[in-house]
């Protein structure tokens, strides 16, 4: 699913430069639930950018499903974010000013999928996620934990075979955390591939593997 | 899809109604202002064209005066008369002259039953009718044989017509000239005239045939003469060659410019013509710099909105929006509120130019109205506009870097 040799990234801020991630080498199987820890200022998330297809690495090679991705420009990035990877971010970044049900629908206006099947994919999402009677309410009328059920209702529109999760459970309780915690086996138990950057121990137990970053490099610790 | 996508660039626009409502209005006002200026610019053009065609069209005046240089051995300060036999030789002989027309001139009095006035009267040939633009609307205008049988005849202005006779049908009856009768013909079609020469507004006026009003009158030289040329621009050589022409019959050299008071109406009417169109061209570009204002307020407040929806780009981004879907949202959403605004523009400028009292100022302005190529100028300048000012802001947008967007 993933391969990554000697992933580097510099962030060049005026004369300073940061390497953030320095060679990391991974590989993630389909169906694999892992899980990334470290401390803070890790790298954490500028690999899972990078993974995602957001961030392009300044050093290395990245190949997903096989595809070299390096090659690829801003829209065939765009592309594949779209039909391949679904994001859950730990402050759901939802749209504001839309409703639960425009949200879900979002990833589904930029691939063109008629307006029927739209419809009929994002009631099924929100059935999935229990919100089928929130559709019409805007994020700032649900919970913490309701908003994430969006969020990952959102993560699935295209029906990915990759979930990157950033920290799903940091905003929200530890009792909703278990719960967000349930959708996720259950999306692996359909056969997709998760990634999930974590500080809780308690969550992390939920993947079958856990990785560390520590300053860039990678250090790989089976459970 | 394509509903999805209005509903959303709607649900976009009232998520910011004072920005909306603001652009909106500075490009309603300034299409407002387009429309009206152009709708009164070509209107003003119009009406001034019509009221010289009211004087005549295309023509060259010309009034002997006096010598003033000497000429084969005669004295300056010398009258020049011209003879109506020598007008009519002239516009044989000179070659390029399309129509020649005199006229002798007078203020006589009219009556008919109670009503006596004082007005000019004119006595013309059949071409004067064409060149002047003098047109029957009820009855006829002179012909050749009122003018053989030197008939007591008469044409009458539209004005003087219903002075004399108010309601009453005017063809048919008899006026008196100076006492003697004369049978209406014709009464002129109104038009409209601003400028004139020699006497009153041609719709004062009573035309008869020259033979007429030589014969009873004892006019022996004309007043004035009038000519055509077969082509306007070969204006200036015409008047030269009748200037030799007419100098070297009357006694007067063709360098004499006063013995001849020349009058070129067609440079008038060149000159004319270029001035309203750099009139109309500046009227447009006043208002499409006040437009070009409502643009700009619309380039800049959207380079605000994109700003302020970085983290809603970054999101979109994240889910697989490529960069013209971007690019597309906020040139809609600026080319939505520069199409609106042009539509409100367009129907306040209607609603006003409705509203004006046309008939006080129509002699002077015409009739301002969207007319078809005011509505295509101001919809060009309009769509210019909106293009230029929803491409930068749209630009800005899709050079969003996704990261970056999502930290906000
Ligand atoms: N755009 C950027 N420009 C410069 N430095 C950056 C940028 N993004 C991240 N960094 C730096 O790279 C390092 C790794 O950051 P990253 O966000 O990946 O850490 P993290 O492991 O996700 O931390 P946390 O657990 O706090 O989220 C940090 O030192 C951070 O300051
Ligand atoms: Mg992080």
């Amino acid at each position: 699913m993933i391969e990554m040799k000697d992933i580097r990234k510099v962030y060049q801020m005026g004369k300073v430069s940061l390497e953030a991630l320095k060679g990391i080498s991974l590989r993630v199987e389909p169906g694999e639930f892992v899980s990334i820890m470290g401390p803070s200022g890790s790298g954490k998330s500028t690999l899972m950018n990078i993974i995602g297809c957001l961030d392009t690495p300044t050093g290395g090679s990245y190949f997903l499903e096989e595809k070299n991705v390096a090659g690829f420009n801003f829209d065939q990035l765009s592309s594949i974010r779209n039909q391949k990877i679904g994001f859950v971010f730990q402050n759901f970044n939802l749209l504001p000013y839309a409703t639960a049900y425009e949200n879900v629908e979002l990833p589904m206006l930029f691939n063109g999928k008629p307006g029927k099947k739209r419809r009929q994919r994002v009631l099924e999402l929100l059935e999935m996620v229990g919100l089928v009677d929130r559709q019409a309410h805007r994020p700032t009328e649900l919970s913490g934990g309701e908003q994430q059920r969006v969020a990952i209702a959102r993560a699935l529109a295209n029906d990915p075979s990759l979930i990157l999760a950033d920290e799903p459970t940091g905003n929200i309780d530890s009792k909703t955390g278990q719960e967000i915690m349930g959708l996720f086996v259950e999306l692996q138990r359909q056969g997709r591939t998760i990634l999930m950057v974590t500080h809780d121990m308690t969550i992390a137990a939920y993947s079958e593997r856990t990785i560390r970053l520590l300053d860039g490099h990678l250090v790989e610790a089976r459970q | 899809m394509i509903l999805t996508f209005f509903r959303n660039l709607f649900r976009d626009l009232r998520r910011q109604p004072l920005r909306t409502s603001l652009t909106l209005s500075g490009v309603g006002w300034g299409t407002f202002a387009v429309v009206l200026l152009l709708a009164f610019g070509s209107a003003v053009g119009k009406q001034n064209m019509k009221s010289f065609r009211g004087v005549g069209q295309g023509f060259v005046i010309a009034f002997p005066m006096s010598t003033t240089l000497p000429y084969q051995g005669l004295p300056k300060g010398r009258r020049v008369r011209l003879t109506p036999e020598e007008i009519i030789l002239a516009g044989q002989k000179i070659a390029g002259i399309k129509r020649m027309a005199f006229e002798f001139t007078a203020t006589r009095r009219i009556r008919y039953r109670r009503e006596d006035v004082l007005n000019t009267v004119r006595g013309v040939t059949v071409e004067y009718g064409d060149i002047r633009n003098v047109i029957a609307g009820e009855g006829r205008y002179l012909n050749g044989t009122d003018i053989a049988l030197k008939r007591r005849v008469c044409v009458l202005g539209n004005a003087i017509t219903k002075n004399l006779f108010h309601e009453e049908e005017a063809v048919g009856r008899t006026i008196f000239i100076e006492g003697l009768p004369f049978t209406v013909i014709g009464v002129m079609k109104k038009k409209i005239q601003t400028s004139n020469f020699s006497g009153q507004r041609d719709e004062h006026c009573v035309f008869i045939p020259w033979t007429t009003y030589s014969a009873l009158f004892g006019d022996k030289y004309i007043g004035s003469f009038i000519f055509q040329p077969e082509n306007i621009a070969a204006s200036k050589r015409l008047i030269r060659l009748v200037r030799e022409h007419l100098g070297s019959r009357a006694g007067f050299s063709p360098d004499d410019k006063d013995a001849l008071f020349v009058w070129d109406w067609t440079e008038f009417e060149k000159s004319f013509s270029i001035f309203f169109l750099a009139f109309n061209i500046f009227l447009g570009l006043i208002g499409s710099f006040t437009l070009l204002v409502g643009g700009v307020g619309v380039a800049s407040i959207m380079l605000v909105v994109v700003e302020e929806r970085t983290k809603e780009i970054g999101i979109k981004l994240a889910v697989g929006a490529k960069r013209r879907h971007i690019l597309w949202q906020f040139f809609a959403e600026s080319l939505a509120i520069v199409l609106m605004g042009g539509w409100l523009g367009f129907l306040l400028a209607a609603l006003v130019l409705r509203a004006i009292p046309i008939e006080k100022i129509r002699e002077y302005v015409g009739i301002p109205e969207i007319n078809p190529a005011v509505g295509v100028a101001a919809i060009m300048i309009l769509l210019a506009i909106g293009v230029i000012s929803g491409m930068m802001p749209a630009r800005r947008a899709a050079s969003t870097n996704p990261i970056e967007a999502l930290r906000k």
